[in-house]
């Protein structure tokens, strides 16, 4: 062994303790997923079997799987998902762009309680509120439906997209709208032709996180949801039906929930760290 | 004709006050040097004229209009900006035709291209039109700055240290182009600067601001002649004033740590500031009766000159003088204040208090 690759050893067996750490859970619930119940509770867990796709007909309701009584039947639920997130992570992000460049660019009083106070509806907890959305949401006639989930994934994510567009626009150095400003152009033109080219990155690193919270939020939606609007997590999580659990359709379920957090992730993955850091590794304000 | 006019013009940020009661007014082609230190307000100035910023007092007009609480937009100035100038989403050729597209200023397509072209050609940037922002070097970018203020002929253009990111070399070779620009189109300018010998090259009149006031505004030699407070000396002339603390006895005034008398005024026991332009001040490399002891503290070689430092105690100048005087860094030095030369500021407020212009000799 040359001295060069000793100091490489040491990293990667660290390395790839993480990955097994971390990619282990994953890779089993894929693997499982396409078992029968007999190679399902084999020990150890084998790694060569025939799949078996019963768990993913049972989870989409296709074929005879679907027939059986403990078949959850989640395309619904999927769609409630989809269209929940999707809407709820595209409301934050154009509101929180607006907002986040307003509190970049004006020095309006009281803005910087209200940038706290956005802050704060993430540091929440939502337990603690739930009460109170679903008193709310009974008399509005919101509960159970997919607007009010829209509404409530919306506000859970306004407050953090407008911090971190905030972050993004403080990079954009004033001069841009000013430019725009002295040469007979509105600052209308200047936020929409000229800003918001240059934070695409940071619209794409917002959208991330907030569709990953809003697939993934579960506590307002297991109360406000409770059948017509269930969304997947809800969904999967009752799947523990009075005749038992079926255990490779809970498989197929998860990774059904895990894939669109995985491909939303893979299409921004070099904005991520742009928006964990709020955008501060950009171009200081000048 | 009157362009441009500030009256009472006065803008704090927080505690801060920027701006203090500025007023100024501006002839149709004329070239004002706004001068001052970093800090002293110059920017905020150029930034109420431009709308950019709304001041808390005091009116700004364009061309006897109030444009105090107008936008930008209607203003017709063109700003280059200190640093930050261009659009990096855009081409250079679209940079400077920029403002020639906007719903204000917009004008048939053939002509923009014409305008840009010529704007190009009178900056020496014609072969770059083509190129994106981030392959320019920094005086290019600065070009284009300026060109894109060219294509539109504004009333008035506010230029806002544009030179002073680049280097020495550069710096005067846009100087000439500026200057050639204006005198070119008859183009009102305002030109804020910290450096006296850039803005003595390029304005016909110079302002001087410290701490958000204007000091004085009034032509080079009226300011040489008549400087009316003691930071005007500061900021002008290369070196500029020297300036000595001193005080009143029954004897006339006593510059603090020298056997130096002078004729003057004034109840004794009060202090005050004494200055002079270097080039008055008299010097002689051998012991002289009424000239008072120095010692060379550094020369500067500056090709057919030199700047000499002087120092007494803790009273200094600069002073540019021959190459072939006998004074080499740390050799005694004798040097006198001739009296009709002085000016006596306050030494509180740094206000004159001799009163009227001293003559000086051209």
């Amino acid at each position: 062994m040359s001295l060069h690759r000793q100091p490489i050893l040491i990293p990667a067996i660290v390395i790839g303790i993480y990955m097994i750490y971390a990619c282990g859970p994953l890779l089993w619930l894929v693997l499982s997923s396409l078992k029968d119940r007999q190679e399902l509770f084999s020990w150890p867990p084998s790694l060569f079997f025939t799949p078996d796709l019963s768990g993913y007909r049972m989870v989409f309701g296709i074929g005879e799987a679907a027939e059986t009584a403990t078949a959850l039947g989640l395309t619904d639920a999927l769609i409630n998902s989809v269209v929940i997130s999707v809407s709820g992570t595209v409301l934050a992000v154009a509101f929180g762009t607006l907002a986040g460049y307003a509190c970049s660019r004006f020095a309006f009083p009281g803005r910087d309680d209200f940038m706290f106070f956005a802050l704060s509806t993430r540091m929440i907890p939502p337990v603690a509120v739930l009460v109170f959305y679903h008193v709310m949401f009974s008399r509005l006639g919101l509960s159970d439906t997919r607007t009010g989930l829209i509404l409530v994934v919306t506000f859970i994510n306004l407050g953090l997209a407008t911090w971190i567009m905030k972050g993004f626009f403080d990079g954009v150095p004033e001069e841009i709208e000013n430019i725009a400003l002295v040469n007979g152009y509105t600052r209308l033109y200047a936020f929409w032709n000229l800003v918001l080219p240059m934070v695409r990155g940071g619209i794409a690193a917002t959208a991330g996180f907030c569709f990953i919270f809003a697939w993934n939020e579960f506590a307002f939606s297991t109360i406000l949801a409770t059948t017509q609007a269930k969304t997947l997590p809800v969904k999967i999580s009752s799947a523990t039906g009075a005749t038992g659990i079926e255990w490779a359709q809970i498989c197929a379920a998860g990774v059904v929930l895990v894939i669109p957090v995985a491909i939303f992730f893979w299409l921004i993955r070099k904005y991520l760290l742009m928006g964990m850091t709020f955008g501060v590794l950009g171009r200081s304000r000048t | 004709m009157t362009v441009l006019r500030l009256s009472g013009l006065s803008k704090s940020f927080g505690a801060k006050q920027a701006l203090l009661d500025v007023d100024l007014s501006m002839e149709e082609g004329e070239v004002l040097a706004l001068l001052g230190p970093t800090g002293a307000g110059k920017t905020t100035t150029l930034r109420c004229i431009a709308g950019l910023e709304k001041p808390d007092r005091g009116s700004v007009h364009l061309d006897n209009r109030d444009v105090t609480a107008t936008s930008p937009r209607e203003r017709d100035v063109a700003v280059v900006f200190e640093g930050f100038n261009l659009l990096p989403t855009l081409s250079v050729f679209d940079n400077i035709a920029f403002p020639l597209r906007s719903p204000v200023y917009r004008r048939p397509e053939d002509e923009v291209r014409r305008e840009v072209a010529q704007a190009a050609a009178t900056l020496r940037i014609g072969h770059l039109l083509d190129r994106r922002i981030e392959q320019l070097s920094g005086g290019e970018k600065q070009r284009v700055a300026i060109a894109r203020a060219l294509v539109r002929r504004p009333r008035v253009y506010l230029l806002d240290e544009p030179l002073s990111a680049l280097d020495l070399k550069l710096r005067e070779s846009l100087q000439g182009e500026i200057k050639a620009m204006y005198q070119a189109t008859g183009a009102t300018v305002i030109y804020a600067s910290h450096d006296y010998p850039s803005a003595a090259a390029i304005a016909t009149r110079m302002a001087l601001i410290e701490k958000g006031r204007i000091l004085q505004c009034a032509t080079i030699g009226e300011i040489i002649a008549d400087p009316r407070h003691a930071a005007v000396g500061r900021l002008v002339g290369s070196p500029s004033m020297a300036q000595f603390p001193a005080h009143v006895t029954g004897q006339g005034i006593e510059i603090d740590g020298l056997p130096m008398r002078l004729p003057g005024p004034g109840e004794a026991g009060g202090s005050l500031l004494v200055g002079i332009w270097p080039e008055d001040i008299e010097l002689t490399t051998r012991p002289t009766d009424g000239y008072a002891e120095g010692r060379v503290w550094a020369t500067d070689f500056r090709g057919r000159d030199k700047a000499i430092e002087v120092r007494v105690g803790s009273q200094r100048f600069r002073k540019v003088v021959e190459l072939d005087l006998q004074a080499q860094q740390g050799d005694p030095i004798w040097f006198r204040l001739p009296p009709g030369r002085v000016f006596h500021f306050d030494a509180a407020t740094g206000e004159r208090i001799d009163h009227g212009p001293t003559r000086r000799a051209a």
